[in-house]
């Protein structure tokens, strides 16, 4: 710690650059896993907030909610066994615009549930009438609490009577039906697309039973986005890893000679090791602080329509990956460190 | 008694087929309150001696006896400890560490010894570097960051003190100032004290002389 702190306070200039650095990197890491995030719950918010585990869908419809149709008497069979902890959901991806504009259209996703199921968000047991809950994205589409809107196909108007929170599905904005709202909307209101579970269920021979993050993995777009995404994180840590590497390898390169002299002086090969880590360490652990927050600035500044989402947990893991790919890349600059011979102090060969 | 004692070192190095023998069966002593010089043509042997004495090299066979106990063929680890608890160098260049300031060179030393501390300040006041204290080595002259290396050396009241070529980077007048305070500290605080040097104007100042050539080592002065 001794020399680290000496050493840190000598060469500011040196070891600020190299924060940077690693602060420029840790940052895009999780700007980048914000999006990632921000672009799931964009995604599949409305199915993932719900506490459904399990999803029955039409045998051979592929996971997907829009290939399967369930008729009534499915539901009968699951209503009887599981009761309350089963429930209807029919989605439909539609297109609504605001009464007096027929210009500007918005898609969104309608979820047409049963108002008393458990899928159902709390506010929905008062809906009424014409009236419509809808998800908070749609303020950002410059919707407002009592606007009314209009299905832009079948024409009904409807009154938004509260949001409840950023559900989405495929990107657009949910809005919440009940069977009985949505029979002039969908000529088809007999048939539903899924029975959701709140129970784990392996398997029924007679339909697709899958788990909520297997639907949420099929719906449109999800899977690419994500794994595109994630493929650029896993390569931003891999390229940390060794773009540090080297860059802590030169740092220790300058300083070989002094690590023979100290050495010679009868300084432990470990207090080095030591040093050397600290150094990084402390190094790192400053630039992750300042990355997390200039990110969680980023975070209040952004548009609500551009998804953006790190949860504190998954900051502080990032961080926490990110100082152990640190401490890694300086293990690996150790190697020199380690191999210095003493003996070179004498006779003035550094 | 001894300080340090030799007997019958030999030093190979290979050297594509052959062996190049360095040290054919050398012995050497010296004892506390001496101070002794190695001198020899380049190549003869005399940095290799040195970093035998500093426990910094093993010989291919023989004793090395720092205070009766055997260094010749320890583990690197107690290697490291003796060279910090026993023996002082003071390296050609002196060796500095760039980051730490004057004060601060003696200071890690103490920091890393389990020793009782010596009074740092004092020690370099009395080498005339008290202007000096708050500095980074880069902004000393090579005369002062010799001093400051003899002052690191014995800091941590080592018994024996091993220089290899202190004065080789400074002209003749500061070279020699340098060895008459490495031998006045030798004198005062009864070290001993090896130095390898070139430089024959100064071996008045010294009271042993060993002479190294073709392996062999041979004592010239008498104290
Ligand atoms: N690590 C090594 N491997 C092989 N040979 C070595 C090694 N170190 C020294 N030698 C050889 O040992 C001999 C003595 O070297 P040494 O450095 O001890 O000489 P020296 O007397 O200190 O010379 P100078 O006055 O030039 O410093 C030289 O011939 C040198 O080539
Ligand atoms: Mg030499």
């Amino acid at each position: 710690m001794y020399l680290t702190l000496k050493e840190l306070r000598h060469d500011k200039l040196k070891f600020s650059a190299l924060g940077l650095i690693i602060f420029l990197i840790v940052f895009l890491v999780l700007f980048i896993t914000g999006l990632a995030n921000g672009l799931a719950n964009d995604s599949g918010s409305a199915i993932k907030e719900t506490p459904a585990k399990t999803f029955i869908l039409q045998k051979g419809s592929q996971a997907r909610l829009n290939r399967s149709n369930l008729t009534e008497q499915d539901w009968q069979k699951f209503h009887s066994q599981y009761h309350n902890d089963a429930a209807k959901l029919s989605v439909a991806q539609m297109t609504i615009q605001k009464a007096n504009n027929a210009d500007k259209k918005t898609d969104i996703t309608y979820f047409i549930l049963d108002r008393s199921s458990f899928l159902a968000p709390t506010a929905l047991k008062s809906q009424t009438d014409n009236h419509v809950y809808v998800s908070r994205k749609l303020e950002a589409e410059g919707y407002k609490k009592d606007d009314i809107f209009k299905d832009s196909s079948s024409g009904n108007t409807f009154k938004i009577a509260g949001f409840v929170n950023n559900e989405s599905y495929s990107h657009a904005p949910v809005i919440y039906l009940n069977t009985h709202q949505a029979q002039n909307i969908l000529p088809t209101s007999k048939q539903f697309n899924a029975i959701a579970l709140k129970q784990k269920l392996a398997k029924n021979s007679k339909y697709q039973v899958i788990s909520q993050q297997t639907l949420i993995n099929n719906i449109p777009g999800y899977s690419t986005e994500q794994s595109s995404l994630y493929l650029m994180i896993g390569f931003l840590y891999l390229i940390s890893l060794f773009v540090l590497a080297v860059f802590f390898y030169i740092i220790n390169l300058q300083k070989i000679s002094d690590f023979g002299t100290l050495k010679a002086l009868g300084t432990k090969t470990s207090y080095l090791v030591q040093h050397v880590l600290t150094e990084m360490g402390l190094l790192s652990g400053i630039a992750i602080l300042i990355s997390f927050g200039i990110t969680y600035l980023i975070k209040i500044k952004m548009p609500a329509s551009m998804p953006f989402s790190l949860t504190l947990p998954t900051l502080l893991a990032t961080g926490l990956l990110f100082l152990f790919i640190a401490l890694l890349s300086a293990l690996l600059s150790l190697i020199k460190v380690l191999k210095i011979d003493p003996i070179n102090a004498i006779g003035g060969n550094n | 008694m001894s300080v340090l004692e030799l007997q019958n070192i030999i030093k190979n190095y290979p050297d594509g087929q052959n062996v190049n023998e360095v040290l054919k069966n050398v012995s050497f002593h010296v004892e506390q309150g001496e101070f002794a010089a190695i001198i020899g043509p380049s190549g003869a042997g005399k940095s290799t001696l040195l970093t035998i004495m500093g426990a910094l090299l093993s010989p291919s066979s023989g004793t090395v006896l720092l205070n009766n106990q055997d260094i010749s063929h320890l583990s690197k680890k107690k290697q490291t400890e003796i060279r910090l608890n026993q023996i002082g160098f003071i390296f050609q260049n002196s060796d500095l560490i760039p980051y730490l300031k004057i004060t601060e060179q003696l200071q890690f030393i103490q920091k890393i010894s389990a020793k009782e501390p010596l009074n740092a300040k004092k020690l370099l006041q009395q080498l005339g570097l008290d202007h000096r204290l708050n500095s980074y080595p880069n902004a000393l002259s090579g005369g002062e960051k010799q001093r400051v290396a003899i002052a690191r050396a014995f800091i941590n009241q080592p018994d024996l003190i091993l220089a290899d070529e202190p004065t080789a980077s400074l002209d003749s007048k500061r070279g020699r100032e340098v060895v008459k305070i490495i031998q006045k500290n030798v004198h005062q605080q009864n070290k001993a004290a090896v130095m390898v040097t070139h430089d024959e104007r100064v071996l008045d100042l010294v009271d042993t002389i060993w002479q190294i050539e073709d392996g062999k080592l041979k004592k010239i002065k008498n104290h």
